[in-house]
């Protein structure tokens, strides 16, 4: 399972975070396409591994999102 | 190899050094000593993860394709190493289990694109490399291992043999450099898998000694050490070179090879009463800080943090004054970078004055782990 984080408060303003958190492990995973972990959490989300949004809630176009994601 | 020393041209040598390797950091594999186990610290790992590699030693991996079948565990057994080394990986059967046709069961290690580019792997260039280590099992016979490029499209099966029993040989294995296939170059990326095979099954076998344009991971007709129940494969002394012939193992200085693990995996432990970091209160309940890391990393890496609290093992963001809020609340991770990440403070107690500093507190020892592993 895993989960997105809130958003940042920057002196830009709110911007989104660029890691998620593997709750099994409370691991941050970082966006980034040559981390291991990063590609694992896309493979297993598209798979059928739950997504949850930063309030916990299930998202259910975890697919659509995944596919928004560098 | 003549050389000549005179008043006029000082010291001077006919001809080449016998090999590329006659000089150290020739080794491509890092920790063959198996001296750093960062992640266990000598505690044994049974291998459950049938989806991905799970490292154990520093920079080995281990796979199962069924769960529980063997664990890996640094000097498992306590035997003596071979002359030379101080410690070894050690595998050791779980069960007696029959290899599936597709399954496979290995301890492997992938080398870094920047440390084998220069092989020239799927060129007309491609330079021979020479694998040599020292193994020990209680079981004898036909060994397989085989070397791969990052897609799998590419590999080179081979055997080596061992004659007796609960004793340490040593073993060589030369290949010709790949001129086919695509190859990772100079990059972060995988540039070569090294598969030592602990039971292969039949299709992810093939012929020993040539390259085949498939997925092979071992060669065929291996021995499975995990069809019998408490067998044992042991193995240090493990490097890669260019060449044709194994030359002594390059012994690199402890925190050399400490260091060369450092890009691929960090354990950070900090003891009771230090300070994880100085950072600021951004509100009456948020706090932020930056950790530097030990080194740089491959990729950004994966940041694991002990969890919030105030018990024995948690970390806590404290007042300027140094107490505990009321109330800790929850930490996160953002902008992990290849140098440094930000641990955020949230949803504490309003017991800070914002614009004051605070800092990141661990209640007893702790550990901060960060990886970035192939």
């Amino acid at each position: 399972m895993y989960k997105l984080l809130p958003q940042q408060k920057t002196p830009n303003g709110l911007v989104d975070a660029n890691a998620i958190l593997r709750i099994a492990d409370n691991a941050y995973i970082p966006f980034d396409p040559d981390n291991t972990d990063y590609q694992t959490f896309k493979k297993e989300v598209l798979v059928g591994a739950e997504l949850q949004d930063a309030d916990g809630n299930v998202m259910t176009d975890a697919s659509a999102y995944i596919a928004s994601l560098p | 190899m003549p050389i000549t020393i005179d008043g006029t041209n000082g010291i001077t040598q006919a001809g080449e050094f016998n090999s590329d390797s006659s000089f150290g950091f020739k080794n491509r594999i890092i920790n063959g000593a198996m001296v750093i186990d960062q992640r266990n610290a000598g505690a044994s790992v049974t291998i459950t993860n049938t989806s991905d590699t799970t490292y154990t030693l520093d920079r080995f991996g281990a796979y199962g394709s069924q769960a529980s079948k063997f664990s890996v565990q640094q000097n498992a057994g306590s035997v003596t190493p071979p002359v030379g080394f101080s410690n070894y990986l050690g595998a050791t059967s779980l069960s007696a289990y029959t290899v599936g046709s597709a399954e496979v069961f290995d301890i492997r290690q992938f080398i870094e694109g920047f440390n084998t580019a220069d092989l020239g792997w799927g060129t007309a260039n491609a330079k021979t490399v020479t694998l040599s280590f020292w193994v020990r099992s209680s079981l004898t016979g036909t060994f397989g291992g085989a070397v791969t490029n990052n897609a799998n499209t590419r590999s080179y099966p081979f055997t080596y043999t061992i004659s007796v029993a609960n004793t340490w040989e040593y073993k060589t294995i030369t290949i010709a450099g790949d001129t086919s296939g695509t190859w990772v170059g100079a990059t972060n990326g995988v540039g070569l898998k090294l598969f030592l095979g602990l039971g292969v099954g039949s299709t992810l076998s093939g012929t020993a000694g040539a390259w085949a344009g498939s997925n092979f991971l071992s060669a065929t007709g291996a021995t499975s050490v995990v069809g019998t129940n408490g067998a044992t494969f042991y193995i240090t002394g493990v490097q890669l070179e260019v060449g044709s012939t194994a030359t002594s193992f390059d012994y690199r200085p402890y925190g050399t090879e400490l260091s060369l693990c450092y890009r691929y995996y960090q354990s950070i432990a900090y003891t009771a009463n230090s300070i994880l970091a100085i950072g600021l209160c951004t509100s009456t309940t948020n706090q932020e800080c930056t950790i530097i890391l030990l080194q740089t990393m491959r990729s950004n890496p994966t940041i694991t943090l002990p969890s919030a609290g105030q018990t024995s093992g948690t970390i806590s963001f404290l007042t300027s004054a140094g107490a505990y809020p009321a109330t800790t609340g929850t930490n996160t991770v953002n902008n992990p970078s290849v140098n440094n990440f930000v641990v955020s403070g949230g949803s504490y107690s309003a017991s800070f004055v914002q614009g004051n500093a605070t800092w990141l507190y661990p209640n007893g020892n702790v550990t901060i782990r960060a990886s970035a592993e192939l």
